[in-house]
């Protein structure tokens, strides 16, 4: 068996897992179920990045989406229980209008995305850890540092909206 | 072509590695935890001047595996209306990724199952998919208690996960590389990152500590708490399950406060044979690991347990501060004066002085703090009107 | 490797579509959060394939996929708050049902 065989295998089924994984977060029923197939879709999304070549990019997903941002929904879900509704008032009035809108740019990107089917296939090169540092820590610290500040005034604004007013 | 260890071929040493990696991974754990089981109830015992077990086997050492066998035995209660996939699935989240620790951790000089150039970013990778699985166990089982139970465990595990990442960021600073091979291979010998780097690894232990739940940061499952917190539906095995996945987890903090701190797989005679080499650094590796695990189960028997508010303040209001001016500390001198490890030894070793004189000093001030206002209010109750 | 940069693209861009009717379909609020993040992991999906398969050999995609994980985890935290806070004034997250400011 060689690699070639087994990076398509390894592409289908993550391909399978995130399309699946996606499909059950929008059409499931019961919440829950539906965040850890979020959870799934993310951690299949982690398997294509290594799949690339981007192992660090792909321990940094599984770090923040699949340890702290499915631990913040699943939070939200808890604390916002609803009762069970039928299956018929799940989706909003304006599910016509969604269809008549994705239908032909999804159609237009799909396009877009198989014209790059024939073009040259450059391997993976090396590791991405050192090039990945460098370039966040050199080339582009000062977004860094405003992205550090965006995070602290994101945590305050979550912790000063949920306080309760009688505090 | 050069000899792997064991002076096999390269190409029948990759394979064969991987199988080697797998069998000491699930023997490690499983074996590891009835050994840690054993051990833990016999240091109690020593510590509180008691014998422990002594009946089942010479000196009590078939106990665990009555244990096993009683749990193995006990009725599978699943109260009706817990949610039933996630009931029965949160146990695997909580066991899997500290099963798949395992793969990258050095036993001896070529004995790891996979190198990877960001092993220590993988390690905090899996830790934090555990905190997923105990959310999971609270919810699912229907319960006030456990729900409350699972999400301030969680909360615990998420606010200790920063000084853990923050102390192990230090070292990687200093050895220049998250690969755990390469940490391993920059110490000369045993103690030499412990002496440069001591602050890093008080508050990486703390943190490991309350990463795993252990005493005295174990407020979720403690014994003498009204319920279990997240465990409270869990019977028999699944118990048994998340039992293992908490002596995996402590085992798994071990070896890397061994391999960041005191050298992995150093020892004397690890050089002398390509077949007895790598199987003497195994041994040092696994003495040293269970030292740590032996210091885990002192502090268990020993220390009192936190509340949850100052388990919360105590990370947030302290280990976190101390970690970052470490971190920054040490980034700064290695910048000032690089491929010298010295400055930075002896900031840390400061820096290690000052946070062991600011406890007592924190605590007098704060008991002072108390006193004070017990003191206005007893003042205000006295003199104000009261019909008694 | 024999797999064509399109194929990345044409998941990503699967993926994003799902995220977009997602949102545009439900009605509780968690779960449109739930679809966006679906979007952005297209858009990471989409911007590492290229950076690591592309023509040249670029790091730039990577780098703005680490502020993407940034901003995420961000929106998903104020996201939350706000839903939360609604629910304590209304108990529902059904965004059918919250429309006080309308009109």
């Amino acid at each position: 068996m060689s690699f070639d065989l087994i990076e398509t295998i390894l592409f289908a089924l993550l391909t399978i897992g995130i399309v699946g994984g996606a499909v059950g977060v929008v059409f499931l029923n019961r919440i829950t179920g539906a965040a850890l197939l979020m959870a799934f879709t993310f951690l299949c999304n982690a398997g294509m990045f290594v799949l690339l070549g981007a192992e660090t990019i792909a321990a940094f997903q599984v770090l923040i989406y699949v340890g702290a941002i499915t631990v913040l929904i699943l939070y939200g879900v808890m604390f916002t229980p609803q009762q069970e509704r039928p299956y018929g008032l799940f989706f909003q009035k304006q599910t016509p209008w969604a269809a008549l809108f994705v239908a032909p740019i999804g159609i237009f990107v799909a396009l877009f995305a198989f014209s790059f089917r024939d073009s040259e296939n450059p391997s993976t090169k090396g590791g991405d850890l050192v090039p990945l540092a460098t370039s966040v820590f050199r080339d582009f610290a000062f977004p860094f540092e405003v992205a550090s500040v965006l995070l602290l005034a994101a945590m305050i604004g979550a912790i000063v909206l949920v306080k309760r007013d009688d505090e | 072509m050069p000899l792997g260890p064991f002076g096999l071929d390269p190409a029948i040493w990759a394979v064969l590695r991987l199988v080697i990696a797998v069998l000491l991974a699930v023997g490690l754990v499983f074996n590891g935890a009835l050994a840690q089981i054993y051990l833990e109830r016999k240091i109690q015992a020593i510590i509180q001047d008691r014998v422990g077990p002594i009946h089942t086997g010479p000196w009590g050492l078939l106990q665990t595996l009555a244990d096993a066998v009683k749990l193995l035995g006990k009725e599978d209660i699943r109260a009706r209306l817990t949610d039933r996939w996630f009931f029965l699935a949160a146990p695997a989240f909580v066991f899997s990724p500290m099963l798949a620790s395992y793969v990258v951790i050095p036993f001896a000089p070529g004995v790891v199952g996979a190198d990877l150039n960001i092993g220590l970013l993988y390690l905090t990778t899996l830790g934090s998919m555990t905190v997923l699985g105990i959310v999971i166990a609270g919810w699912a089982s229907n319960n006030k208690y456990s729900l409350i139970g699972g999400l301030r465990s969680a909360g615990q595990l998420i606010s200790y996960e920063v000084p853990q990442i923050l102390s192990l960021v230090t070292v990687v600073l200093v050895v220049g590389s998250l690969s755990l091979t390469q940490i391993v291979d920059s110490q000369p010998g045993i103690f030499i990152n412990l002496l440069v780097l001591p602050l890093a690894f008080v508050t990486y232990f703390i943190a490991g500590l309350a990463e795993t739940n252990r005493n005295p940061f174990d407020l979720p499952e403690a014994e003498s708490e009204l319920v279990a917190g997240f465990l409270t539906e869990y019977s028999g095995m699944r118990w048994g399950l998340f039992f293992v996945a908490e002596y995996g987890e402590v085992t798994v903090v071990s070896s890397i406060v061994t391999t960041l701190w005191f050298g992995g797989w150093h020892g004397p005679w690890t050089d002398i044979h390509p077949l007895v080499g790598p199987a003497l650094g195994v041994l040092w590796f696994t003495l040293k690991t269970y030292f740590f695990v032996l210091v885990f189960m002192w502090i268990r028997a020993t220390l009192p347990r936190f509340r949850i508010d100052q388990l919360m303040s105590l990370c947030w209001k302290f280990l976190i501060p101390v970690t970052l001016t470490n971190l920054m500390v040490t980034a700064v001198l290695l910048l000032a004066f690089p491929d010298d490890k010295l400055p930075v030894a002896i900031a840390n070793w400061v820096l290690l002085v000052l946070f062991a004189a600011a406890v007592p000093y924190l605590q007098r001030r704060r008991l002072a703090a108390l006193r004070q206002r017990l003191a206005t209010r007893r003042l205000s109750l006295a003199t104000a009107d009261r019909p008694s | 490797m024999n797999i064509p940069v399109g194929a990345f693209i044409a998941v990503s861009s699967v993926l994003f579509f799902i995220g977009v009717a997602g949102v545009l379909m439900r009605r509780n609020a968690v779960v449109i959060l739930m679809c966006v993040e679906l979007m952005l992991n297209a858009a990471n999906l989409a911007l590492v394939a290229f950076s690591r398969r592309g023509g040249s050999a670029d790091e730039r995609g990577s780098v703005f996929v680490v502020f993407i994980f940034v901003i995420a985890a961000a929106e998903v935290a104020v996201g939350l708050a706000i839903v939360l806070s609604s629910y304590r004034n209304r108990p529902t997250v059904d965004v059918d049902e919250l429309h006080a400011m309308k009109g």
